[in-house]
């Protein structure tokens, strides 16, 4: 049992990709990664280094903004996907939600979730009933059924996109900053339930945010990238253990003193 | 003295003409929802059913078939031909320009302009096509102060009304609808989730073209036949949705109306005061919303990329 385990390819594997936007701009370089069946891997780093790019060239949406894998491959479970497109990757059972929270404003939570339902126009049936997966996980939805999505705070429009996702049964879940403008406390929670969704339905996950520290906690594997490269790369106990990542990440909680740190970090480093 | 009866006459006229111009913007702000596309050969595509029920019902060659069938038929055909139309430009040209900047589109829209136009000429009929009487319904409505409503504008008013509120009920209450209010909303997050962009593109160019049609043909029906001044009705209909909104249904339908009494009303003052009122009045009603209300009477997006 656990030799045929090993032998399982990982669910998504990156080998030395490089991504170009327009091609032109130079995204990301040489970046291998992988995520192992089950696992929560946590994608680090400031603004600008490439880990939404990352997200956006696993589930293909990267092609609508002209990006490319110019170099290296993309493999899911085993088998190459390098540029597919979205309605592949959609077919592969593998779901991105976007950066920024994009509910459908003016459809209420309901429609919202229903979209969840279809793929490519046929109907997605389970033997649970439609809606259970989203409100055993976010029960707060269920009252908010009627509301226009437009309407709901920040946190609750997190906790809908995490569950219309959900309703989609993913086998792969990307996750981009899923925690971006949230209050602490509301961050603990959606890593939380991420986390017992991870487990009892047995998604796997990468989560791409600047929360270090949180994304950590409950991650298996972690990348830092910084300038589309891989900085570093380890288990998530270790990761949090170096003396980079605890500096600069972890140190202090304000969001702006966060930045500011990163920004000493990558100029001293560039002047070592 | 005002003359009572005869504005209530411009009004009840105004309305009817302007449901038919509805029912054109109807299909102009179907597209642009769902779609984003501004598409200035909507008029066109009223011209092209307008002549399509014609050659279907007549003995009028259709390129080099002869085709001839009973006008209900033939109306059937048209409506069913502008859906299948849609279908193909959306398989064959538009589909290539999801995603790409709006005015690249907008020039395609341009080219169809022509395209159809000289279509129509080449393969239908390059001159008037009066309307057989089978396509004339003489009966009216009589309302107070003697005003009498012609058959195709109480068609237009009934077939503009039933059309708004079917779309908004399948807006509502339909997946489909569902899904494509979700893509109009955001396109991207829509893929990711598995909506397929193209069929999405498909509903709305099919929905549109077919509805336009029906306008067409009430618009031909209501000056007794076919002819090529049918495209102009493009420039009235973008008065209409850019007042109602661009992407609101029920706003196209509002707009239309306004437009359509602002030109019967045009017509009314052309006797005492200038010629030619009846096209000028619309437009300056366009500038003064453009500068006044961007967003339209029901509209989400500011009207600036025009
Ligand atoms: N659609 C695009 N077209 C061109 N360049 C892009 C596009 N999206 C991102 N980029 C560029 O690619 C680089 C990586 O951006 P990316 O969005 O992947 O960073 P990120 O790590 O997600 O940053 P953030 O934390 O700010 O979200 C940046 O220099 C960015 O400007
Ligand atoms: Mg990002």
């Amino acid at each position: 049992m656990s030799s045929a385990q090993e032998e399982e390819p990982p669910v998504i594997e990156l080998d030395n990709a490089e991504i170009v936007y327009d091609r032109n701009f130079l995204a990301v370089q040489g970046v291998s990664m992988e995520a192992e069946r089950g696992d929560i891997v946590a994608l680090l780093g400031p603004n600008g280094a490439g880990k939404s790019t990352i997200l956006k060239m696993i589930s293909g949406i990267g092609r609508s903004e002209r990006g490319e894998v110019t170099r290296g491959s993309v493999y899911y479970e085993g088998e190459g996907v390098t540029n597919a497109d979205t309605n592949e990757m959609v077919d592969r059972n593998v779901t991105h939600i976007l950066e920024g929270r994009r509910v459908f404003e003016d459809l209420t939570v309901e429609e919202n979730l229903r979209c969840g339902l279809y793929r490519g126009g046929r109907r997605v049936r389970y033997s649970k009933s439609d809606y259970d997966i989203a409100f055993e996980y976010f029960p707060q939805l269920e009252e908010l059924l009627d509301t226009e999505a437009g309407y709901c705070s920040g946190g609750e429009q997190q906790m809908l996109v995490i569950a219309r996702a959900l309703i989609h049964r993913p086998n792969l879940l990307l996750l981009d900053e899923p925690s971006l403008g949230l209050a602490p406390k509301l961050v603990v929670d959606i890593y939380d339930t991420l986390r017992e969704i991870n487990r009892e339905e047995n998604i796997t996950m990468i989560i791409a945010d600047q929360n270090a520290k949180e994304t950590l906690e409950i991650a298996d594997y972690g990348y830092v990238l910084e300038n589309g490269q891989v900085e570093l790369h380890d288990p998530a106990g270790v990761l949090m253990d170096r003396e980079e990542i605890k500096e600069f990440y972890l140190g202090t909680s304000s969001e702006e003193s966060r930045y500011s740190e990163i920004r000493h970090y990558k100029i001293r480093k560039r002047w070592k | 003295m005002v003359d009572v009866g005869a504005l209530f006459s411009v009004l009840v006229t105004g309305i009817g003409v302007g449901a038919l111009y509805s029912l054109i913007a109807i299909g102009f702000s179907l597209i642009y929802k769902i779609t984003g596309v501004l598409n200035f050969a909507q008029g066109q595509f009223a011209l092209l059913g307008a002549f399509l029920v014609v050659t279907l019902s007549t003995s009028l060659p259709l390129w080099m078939f002869d085709v001839q069938v009973p006008v209900v038929a033939a109306l059937i055909l048209t409506v069913l031909i502008g859906a299948a139309l849609g279908l193909l430009l959306e398989r064959f040209v538009f589909r290539y320009f999801i995603g790409e900047p709006v005015l690249s589109v907008i020039i395609v829209t341009l080219a169809f302009l022509s395209i159809i136009d000289g279509g129509v000429r080449f393969f239908i009929s390059s001159q008037y096509r009066a309307y057989p009487d089978a396509l004339q319904p003489d009966w009216s409505v009589s309302l107070p102060f003697d005003t009498a409503v012609q058959a195709p504008f109480v068609l237009g008013v009934v077939l503009a009304l039933l059309t708004v509120a079917g779309l908004m009920a399948f807006f509502r209450y339909t997946v489909m609808g569902s899904i494509l209010r979700a893509s109009a909303s955001d396109q991207q997050a829509a893929m990711v989730l598995g909506v397929s962009i193209e069929r999405t593109i498909v509903v709305a160019w099919a929905l549109s073209i077919a509805i336009t049609s029906i306008g067409g043909i009430l618009l031909a029906m209501s000056s007794g036949g076919a002819g090529f001044t049918i495209g102009d009705v493009t420039i009235l209909v973008f008065a209409a949705v850019v007042f109602g909104g661009l992407d609101s249904i029920p706003g196209a339908f509002i707009g239309g109306l306004v437009v359509g009494v602002l030109r019967q009303f045009g017509v009314y003052l052309e006797e005492f005061l200038m010629p030619g009122l009846d096209s000028v009045l619309p437009m300056v009603f366009l500038l003064v919303v453009i500068m006044v209300m961007p967003y339209g009477l029901f509209g989400t997006e500011r009207i600036e990329r025009l």
